[in-house]
């Protein structure tokens, strides 16, 4: 952020402590404990896992021996990095921290606060609807306007093993379900031979909104094993959430930028924002990179867009 | 609705609110006015008249909600919203052009690309093309010796032929868009595929058929 006068600048730095000290206390007092992320990541180990992250936007330095360092824009990756290569049979974490990600945008080096919460090591019935739950009470306590959006990565992952396009192929058609362009989407799949699970590829555009418009759309559709668990997932969190909000939406399309989601995939918004204030999701696949196989899924709370928003509006 | 859509000015923009009235909605919009801002009261709809390549901007803040613009300007600007509906109006091709009978495209020297779209072009020619930006009549560059080739939309190709140029390769097809903002297409989904179904009928009985 940058300001004219100072008088400004120091109101924000204000209003930015009091907003984390509101979201770190609530987390304090519902069991979460704090740790401090790094800010450097490797290059090389950051974009193999990540590797729909756009790379020319990383902000690279050099450390003493010409690796490659990046400040980090994805303080996630950079937990399990630093908890996993120790990590101790059936250890349990259940954390929040405070950090800012680093990438390159039009105004130079974009510096993002935000506050994220995870819990790895644990998955039980309830950890999905926990971790929806602590994202719901936060968000909620800032707008009643608020959207909470959830899709599994399971289903476009099952989906996509299931027509087995090339890589190249397979890029580009996640690249169209990110603009949602369902015209462009059907000329790239019915240039192949058609299959039944290219026939629904073609429809997974329209797999969006209330679970109930979705569970409608999803009759007579192909399903594989894949498929139908990142489905039963959905339900099992619409059947809780539908218990303690009304605004939840589901989208089976989502795609995210961070390559490492292996199943629900969490975003918030409210109105007045141009941008996600919530992201997140499971990550359980994240941690088999270092051999062990330990359940995670967490997401961030984007400080500074929320901070605007409810400046904006007059209300810090 | 309460929906605020963006639409260009010129010609793409005339068809565009001749499809918009045609479907009832949109009345309120003079185009021989000087008013850039329409309000349409009763059905809560705003319409902004904004410059061809400002739409996706106003789009892509959320100033506006949704809007028509070029897929050509689309893929420029690389921005992040949604493409969710090909509309029938807009067609025409991006391409590659030079002086009639030419070889240079042909060899494997650096050539020089003169375009109003330097990322598409950077994209396309890689470190094979030198690209050199221009904003309007691009014809002229090859002739005047400013470049080797052209990198623009061609319609009828009239305008290549009467300046001697034609066309040395395909790109891609263009039509105008309905782009999205993202955060807006999650609040008012209903509301902007309501809009489409409109268009998307116009499209397929209405005169652009």
């Amino acid at each position: 952020m940058d300001f004219l006068n100072i008088t400004d600048e120091i109101n924000y730095y204000k209003g930015m402590y009091t907003l984390r000290n509101e979201v770190a206390d609530y987390l304090f007092n519902q069991g979460y404990s704090i740790i401090e992320p790094s800010i450097f990541e490797n290059y090389d180990e950051f974009t193999n896992i990540n590797t729909r992250i756009d790379k020319k936007k990383t902000v690279k330095l050099l450390d003493n021996n010409s690796g490659i360092l990046i400040l980090t824009p994805d303080i996630t990756t950079g937990i399990v990095n630093k908890f996993l290569p120790r990590w101790e049979e059936g250890q349990k974490l259940k954390i929040f921290y405070y950090g800012k990600t680093y990438k390159h945008d039009r105004n130079g080096i974009g510096e993002n606060r935000e506050m994220g919460v995870e819990i790895i090591g644990e998955k039980n019935a309830n950890t999905d609807n926990y971790i929806l739950n602590t994202a719901k009470e936060i968000i909620s306590r800032y707008s009643q306007n608020y959207l909470l959006e959830v899709g599994n990565s399971k289903f476009l992952k099952g989906i996509m093993e299931a027509c087995s396009f090339k890589k190249a192929d397979h890029e580009n058609i996640l690249d169209i379900l990110f603009t949602k362009n369902k015209q462009e989407l059907e000329e790239y799949i019915f240039g192949f031979p058609t299959t039944d699970a290219m026939i629904t590829l073609s429809k997974i555009l329209d797999l969006e909104g209330s679970f109930g418009e979705i569970k409608k759309q999803l009759e007579g559709l192909y399903l594989n094993d894949l498929m139908r668990q990142g489905v039963e997932e959905l339900v099992k969190v619409d059947n809780y959430m539908s218990t303690i909000t009304d605004n939840m939406i589901y989208d089976l399309s989502m795609v995210s930028e961070l390559g490492y989601y292996d199943g629900i995939i969490l975003r918030g918004y409210i109105e007045g924002s141009n941008k996600e204030i919530i992201k997140g999701g499971r990550y359980d696949s994240f941690t088999r990179q270092f051999g062990y196989d330990i359940p995670a899924i967490g997401f961030t709370l984007e400080l500074d867009e929320l901070l605007k928003t409810l400046h904006k509006e007059g209300r810090r | 609705m309460n929906l605020t859509i963006a639409i260009p000015k010129g010609r793409l923009g005339s068809q565009a609110i001749e499809m918009f009235k045609a479907v009832g909605i949109g009345e309120v919009i003079d185009e021989n006015s000087r008013k850039l801002i329409f309000n349409d009261e009763n059905l809560n709809i705003s319409f902004l008249l904004l410059k061809n390549s400002d739409v996706i901007t106003y789009v892509e803040s959320g100033i506006a909600d949704i809007g028509i613009s070029g897929k050509d300007m689309v893929m420029e600007e690389d921005a992040d919203i949604y493409e969710l509906y090909k509309m029938n109006i807009g067609k025409c091709k991006m391409a590659i052009a030079g002086i009639k009978d030419s070889d240079i495209f042909k060899d494997d020297s650096i050539i020089k690309v003169t375009t109003k779209f330097p990322r598409l072009a950077k994209k396309y020619f890689k470190s094979k093309g030198q690209i050199i930006k221009l904003n309007g009549s691009i014809e002229l560059a090859p002739i005047l010796g400013l470049s080797d080739v052209i990198l623009d939309i061609v319609e009828t190709g009239n305008t290549l032929k009467e300046n001697g140029l034609e066309v040395f390769e395909d790109m891609y097809q263009i039509s105008a868009v309905v782009i999205s903002n993202k955060v807006s297409y999650k609040f008012k989904r209903k509301e902007i595929k309501e809009i489409i179904d409109l268009l998307r009928w116009e499209d397929n009985n209405g005169k652009n058929n």
